[in-house]
């Protein structure tokens, strides 16, 4: 009875979701419609707020300038509630609303059931900040992009560079197995090394992210005969504040290389003055990013929501809106297909926080520019800039 | 080797204080507290101003040591006798599952009205710093706050052994424990007795808050989930209801972790706890009761 009663009620809704997939062009007033499928409430939260405010600050830019294809692009937004389930209803509802691009949570797993749903329809989605191959075409499809950069060309970012301007020589591996995005960013280490003349892995050990105690982990570091030169953590908040205050307080005081998950100063006061800890930034949150158009658009974004941003995943959001409406404006059309042809033929184009690259196989980036960020007794600042010698390949990625 | 036995030690006092405040609730009341992870977690945001910036905005954790250490104790302690009032006394005569879902409810109220107040963004807090200091015994060099941790952990159950053992509370405690209505029949006060033991159990949440704070250096709305999940493993290996049990198994449980973290190969590592909860079922196979079997809760002919 129950089954039956499901299975009519699924036909239903598959006949009230047929008219919806066809080609909506744009909303009735003839507006260009982007939809946020983002996390209002719930952990998630976070994460998407800051990328979302930043992409509505170059949704403004365009809309002042006159918008786009002589459009206005107009905003609706479905709270996923930091729920996967929730995520595919809210997917739906701004496809219902009339979304031409569906803007989705910046967690993979939290952002696939929406970015699914508007890959059903024949729509592009962009993750606000994922960093996990699977957001794209390998993951969710042809329509599917991300706004980030790859975890694995973090961790390959901070080998290379200590190795070269460091003169590290003997990593320590330490993984965090809690998350995927860890995994990516070790992988990418894991890459680069071997390709690193006499460099070499003293040693590896993995943790989880809510061990009340790495004690064990730190013993083994220590009983290495020579202290690291540098320890390549793998591991993303809360988890990270913990692992680096109990290495230091173990008294390790080698070179601490991590991914951008840890970047920000919010979380600094945990580990007081804290040295010799560095992270790859697409940006300054700090206030010293090389390029002053990234600091006048921190001032920007300050006044929009009367604070700075607290890490560099504010940034991919605004990268995000650059590049969709660039391949936008090129194709002439918001039709989902021309979109894309366009978004993959971009190579090195130039955004405000580093080029961007997409291909028909990867629409994420595999080499970036990074600004290096260290943070030195307690404070953090910009001390260099790197882009990885070649792309990670995708072996590496898949792996 | 002396080096494993400390990391052992401290992560082991963990989860004994955790399952200590478990057993004592379980003892007089036949309740399964799985509300105590999040007094541990309440313990901490305790110390800070509500707000939902990434930063934290330190209140109460301001305070010098010695005023700081009790206002946690009596925050948790605090909390859990009102959840005694508030909820728990309602379910009295409920059902050990009925009590524990209540629990499980309790829990998540807690939880997010922490949400609510503070985001569910991790806060990063300075809880003693100066803890965070090595120091070298017998040449192993740890933090200082590891030294701690053991010596507070023994000072603490050494202190409450006698409590129980010697003071008449203890004498009434231990009676309830054995059989309740017995118990009361002989005048021993149901209330007092179960609110001390709410106020004995979320005072060893404090204390547990205090060592993972100043330990992670982060508040965590879900940071008491971890310790929680051990200390209850361990108080059913030690035996539901039994106290030295739940210590004994709570040091067991850390130490396991410690030596399978120390001793498997790196491709094996990463499913350390797969092998702890392996040691577990094999532990209940052999001795369903527990290690140490409560005499209150065997079955009786």
């Amino acid at each position: 009875m129950i089954r039956t009663r499901l299975l009519t009620g699924l036909s239903a809704l598959a006949l009230t979701l047929t008219p919806m997939t066809g080609a909506m062009a744009e909303d009735a007033d003839g507006n260009i419609v982007v939809g946020f499928a983002t996390a209002e409430t719930g952990f998630m939260e976070a994460y998407d707020k800051p990328a979302q405010d930043a992409a509505m600050i170059r949704i403004d830019e365009i809309n002042a300038a006159g918008g786009l294809l002589g459009k206005q692009i107009k905003v609706v937004n479905a709270d996923t509630k930091t729920d996967r389930a929730e995520g595919a209803k809210a997917g739906l509802s701004v496809l219902d609303a009339g979304a031409d691009m569906v803007v989705v949570s910046c967690d993979y797993d939290f952002g696939a059931p929406a970015a699914l749903t508007a890959e059903s329809s024949g729509k592009v989605s962009f993750f606000l900040c994922a960093e996990s191959i699977k957001a794209g075409v390998q993951g969710v499809g042809p329509h599917s992009f991300s706004a980030s950069v790859l975890a694995a060309v973090q961790g390959a970012t901070m080998a290379q560079w200590a190795y070269e301007k460091k003169e590290a020589r003997d990593f320590y591996r330490l993984l965090d197995t809690s998350y995927v995005y860890n995994k990516g960013v070790c992988d990418g280490f894991d890459w680069m090394l071997p390709t690193l003349a006499d460099a070499k892995l003293a040693g590896e050990d993995v943790f989880k992210n809510d061990d009340a105690s790495i004690a064990a982990q730190i013993s083994r570091i220590k009983a290495l005969p020579k202290e690291p030169d540098a320890i390549m953590l793998c591991t993303m908040m809360p988890g990270a504040v913990s692992a680096i205050k109990q290495i230091r307080a173990a008294g390790i005081n080698s070179m601490i290389l991590n991914g951008s998950s840890v970047d920000g100063s919010y979380w600094l006061s945990a580990v007081p003055d804290l040295s010799n800890f560095y992270v790859p930034v697409q940006g300054s949150v700090y206030g010293d990013d090389p390029n002053p158009d990234v600091i006048a658009f921190n001032a920007l974004y300050k006044e929009k929501t009367g604070g700075d941003p607290a890490t560099q995943y504010t940034y991919p959001g605004y990268v995000m809106i650059d590049v969709w409406a660039k391949a936008v404006e090129r194709a002439g059309s918001i039709d989902a297909d021309a979109v894309v042809g366009e978004l993959e033929k971009m190579d090195g184009e130039p955004t405000l926080f580093g080029p961007r690259t997409f291909t028909p196989e990867l629409h994420h980036q595999n080499k970036a520019r990074y600004l290096i960020a260290e943070v030195k007794d307690g404070k953090p600042g910009i001390v260099d800039e790197w882009t990885i010698s070649e792309p990670v390949p995708m072996d590496a990625l898949l792996k | 080797m002396l080096q494993v036995l400390f990391d052992a030690l401290s992560l082991g006092s963990l989860y004994a204080l955790g399952a200590l405040g478990i057993a004592l609730i379980f003892g007089v009341m036949r309740l399964v507290n799985f509300a105590h992870g999040d007094v541990i977690a309440f313990s901490v945001f305790a110390l800070l101003w509500p707000s939902t910036d990434a930063v934290a905005i330190v209140f109460a954790g301001q305070m010098p040591w010695f005023l700081l250490i009790p206002f946690i104790l009596a925050v948790g302690a605090g909390l859990s006798v009102l959840s005694e009032i508030v909820v728990f006394r309602r379910f009295r005569h409920a059902s050990p599952a009925t009590m524990m879902i209540a629990s499980f409810a309790l829990g998540f109220v807690i939880r997010y009205f922490l949400l609510m107040l503070f985001s569910s963004r991790p806060k990063s807090i300075s809880l003693l710093p100066a803890l965070s200091q090595p120091v070298e015994i017998l040449g192993a060099r740890m933090p200082l706050l590891q030294l701690i941790t053991i010596l507070a952990t023994i000072v603490m159950l050494f202190a409450l052994s006698v409590f129980v053992r010697k003071t008449r509370f203890g004498l009434e405690m231990r009676a309830a424990a054995e059989n309740f209505t017995m118990a009361r029949m002989l005048g021993v006060r149901a209330n007092r007795v179960i609110m001390g033991a709410f106020a004995l159990s979320g005072a060893l949440a404090g204390a547990i808050s205090i060592i993972l704070g100043a330990q992670t250096g982060t508040a965590d709305i879900q940071m008491g989930g971890a310790v929680m999940l051990m200390a209850f493993i361990a108080t059913v290996i030690g035996g539901l209801g039994s106290l030295e049990g739940a210590v004994l198994a709570g040091f067991l449980l850390g130490a396991a972790s410690v030596v399978m973290q120390t001793v498997l190969p790196p491709e094996a590592r990463p499913f350390r706890d797969a092998f702890v909860y392996g040691a577990v079922i094999l532990v209940l196979l052999f001795r369903p009761q527990g290690l140490i079997s409560a005499r209150g809760t065997k079955e009786r002919v």
